[in-house]
């Protein structure tokens, strides 16, 4: 069963996906199975993209699904909470309120098994050294589609450099016209042109295997 | 000035229709560029139409008045309501929401429900679009700016005739999808097309007429026979092949050959990468389109595609011409003329030049025009 469930959710069927983790939960499997079998779906979500059989709509769809499944879930997982591979703390920089790309990520990251720390948008630099200190996390990802939000970005590298975490913290940072130029302006260590390389920069970086 | 004007339209409108060039004719673009290029606020900009218009042509004389033949869009009438009849969005005014020098800003959030889709199949588009304005704008405002353009239109056509730069479309329209998907905001209107096919299908078949007519009015009312076709959302990157050919391609082709029977050009202004379909504009009438893109579309197969069929407008994008060189912009603009050039080709900024591209580059793709689209094209 948690095999159709992995194979729903990659082809998008809402309404199975739903309907098998229901009646898995009535049957007692376990929510953490549940949720590693939509972990995997979530996966062959992000392959497809890649080799452009899916398309953003697609990943849209794929993360409005992920969210309900993790509503239906969310009871059953405070217990048994999965070990985390890493923490990731991430958000649209300031003055920018692009966020359908950056929720893309988040799904992503968190279909990865990493914990996520979504800022929303918006996010100026001093609340992203914030939540750096607060998280402890070790990877920062900071999404922008405005060139102005480039100038932001430059800005936040230069606050986590004031506050004396850049030597722990790798930087990624993407969003539509983010290219390698753009990095090297910002400062950034690495940018990624999708989801699937946001999840493999974070992997590399917090040193886990490439599946979960 | 009056047969530099001549001059400069023909060469655009040779453009057009595919026929060679003694040089590849530049069109400026850059709506927010032009104020803080020219040190004047956002706030000023938005609050006085006739600002507008004045502050553009300024900039276009500073950046080289010998460079541009035309410019993308007319600049005419206050540019905040404009935009929010075509994205259905309220948008925050800088001087009044938003400090005096800030860019205006969309904020999309779904103000259109569900429960909408209804309504527009019950009451009709038009008595819907009046229920709904209030939601986005104050109303007065939205008529006092069309009141405006009645009546300033055609002054506005004179002042870019006085400085011999030609207006190469004016208004638009754009397919039903676009202004669904900016009423309910893309995060919801993606969802509704998996969730809500039918529905939406029937309301996108009920608004297309009412798209024809937009465009229609745009072209009487300024005389200029081009109008925008927008594609901000519906790129080919974004939506599954399924999801582009039922909901996107079908109404572009209807809305264009509508337009086309009356005369009227297409200025397709398509946001993201359109690569993956492009074979499909191929059943769009021939020279009747202007393919104007943002840096995503690769120009190389569209020119290899449509080189024949439409020309093309782009491309040098807003990131480059933001985070690049001088020298990086001569480059672009050197193997964009190489290869997509030099006939069919109309040299833009990508979209449109972002408010803080850096001056010393939009002076470089003008000056790169100047020496390539001579020499290139030559006598
Ligand atoms: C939807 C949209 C909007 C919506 C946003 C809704 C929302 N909730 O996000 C609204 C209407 C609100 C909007 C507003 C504006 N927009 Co807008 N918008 C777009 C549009 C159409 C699509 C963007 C999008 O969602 N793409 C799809 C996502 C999935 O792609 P993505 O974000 O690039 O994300 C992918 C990758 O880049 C990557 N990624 C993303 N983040 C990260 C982070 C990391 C770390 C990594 C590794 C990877 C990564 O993974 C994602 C999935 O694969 C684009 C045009 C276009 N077609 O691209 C314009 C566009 C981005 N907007 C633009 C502009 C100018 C604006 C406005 C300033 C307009 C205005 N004057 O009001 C305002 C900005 C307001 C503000 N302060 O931010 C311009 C930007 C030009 C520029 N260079 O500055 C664009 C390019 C349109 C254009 N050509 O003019 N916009």
């Amino acid at each position: 069963m948690l095999e159709q469930l992995v194979k729903a959710l990659a082809e998008l069927e809402e309404d199975r996906v739903l309907e098998i983790v229901r009646q898995e939960l009535d049957c007692g499997t376990e929510p953490l199975s549940i949720l590693q079998a939509c972990q995997r779906g979530m996966t062959e979500v992000g392959s497809r993209f890649e080799s452009n059989e899916y398309f953003v709509s697609d990943l849209m769809m794929s993360g409005e699904i992920f969210k309900q499944v993790g509503v239906l879930l969310e009871e059953g997982l405070k217990s048994a909470s999965q070990v985390s591979s890493g923490t990731v703390v991430i958000g649209t920089v300031a003055g920018d309120i692009h966020d359908i790309g950056k929720d893309i990520v988040v799904n992503m990251l968190k279909s990865a098994n990493l914990d996520v720390t979504d800022l929303g948008v918006d996010v100026p630099p001093a609340r992203f050294v914030t939540a750096l200190q607060e998280t402890n996390a070790s990877v920062l990802g900071m999404s922008g589609l405005l060139t102005l939000a480039f100038d932001s970005m430059k800005e936040t590298v230069v606050a986590i450099e004031e506050a004396g975490l850049r030597g722990r913290v790798h930087i990624m940072i993407g969003g539509g016209p983010v290219n390698g130029d753009v990095c090297e302006v910002v400062g950034a260590d690495s940018w990624g042109a999708d989801a699937q390389a946001a999840v493999r920069l974070a992997k590399t970086w917090l040193d886990v295997g490439a599946q979960t | 000035m009056q047969a530099l004007y001549e001059e400069r339209r023909r060469r655009i409108e040779k453009t057009i229709a595919l026929e060679p060039v003694d040089r590849v004719p530049a069109a400026f673009m850059g709506m927010a560029f032009a104020p803080r290029y020219m040190g004047m606020s956002i706030a000023d900009f938005c609050a006085v139409p006739e600002n507008r218009t004045e502050v553009t042509l300024a900039a276009m004389d500073k950046l080289g008045a010998d460079v541009w033949d035309g410019i993308n869009k007319l600049p005419c009438g206050k540019i905040v309501p404009q935009l929010t009849a075509a994205w259905l969005s309220h948008i925050a005014t800088p001087g009044k929401e938003l400090p005096a020098d800030s860019l205006w800003q969309v904020q999309e959030t779904e103000v259109m429900k569900p429960e909408d889709y209804d309504v527009i199949l019950d009451k009709g588009w038009p008595a819907f679009l009046e229920g709904y304005y209030p939601r986005v704008i104050d109303v007065d405002e939205l008529a006092d700016m069309k009141a405006w353009v009645r009546d300033n239109i055609a002054h506005v056509v004179q002042r870019c005739r006085d400085h011999a730069y030609v207006p190469i479309a004016y208004g638009g329209t754009a397919t039903p999808f676009e202004y669904l998907c900016g009423g309910r905001s893309m995060g919801r209107f993606f969802i509704d097309l998996y969730r809500d096919k039918d529905r939406v299908r029937a309301v996108m078949d009920h608004m297309l007429p009412y798209m024809i007519r937009e465009g229609i009015q745009a072209a009487e009312l300024s005389g200029i026979p081009a109008i925008w076709v927008g594609g901000w959302r519906s790129a080919s990157s974004l939506l599954s092949p399924q999801i582009w050919d039922e909901f996107v391609f079908p109404y572009f082709l209807e809305l264009v050959n509508a337009l086309a029977d009356k005369g009227i050009v297409s200025v397709l202004h398509l946001d993201q990468d359109w690569t993956r379909d492009l074979e499909r504009f191929k059943e769009l009438p021939a020279k009747m389109c202007l393919l104007n893109t943002d840096g995503m579309t690769d120009l190389r197969k569209a020119k290899e595609i449509l080189g024949d069929h439409m020309a093309i407008m782009g491309d040098v994008p807003a990131a480059l011409l933001y985070a690049g060189t001088p020298d990086d912009i001569f480059k672009y603009v050197h193997d964009l003329i190489r290869d997509v050039g030099p006939s069919g080709l109309i040299l833009c900024a990508g979209c449109d030049a972002p408010i803080n591209a850096r001056p010393e580059n939009m002076e470089a793709m003008a000056a790169a025009t100047r020496e390539y689209g001579q020499v290139m094209a030559g006598p």
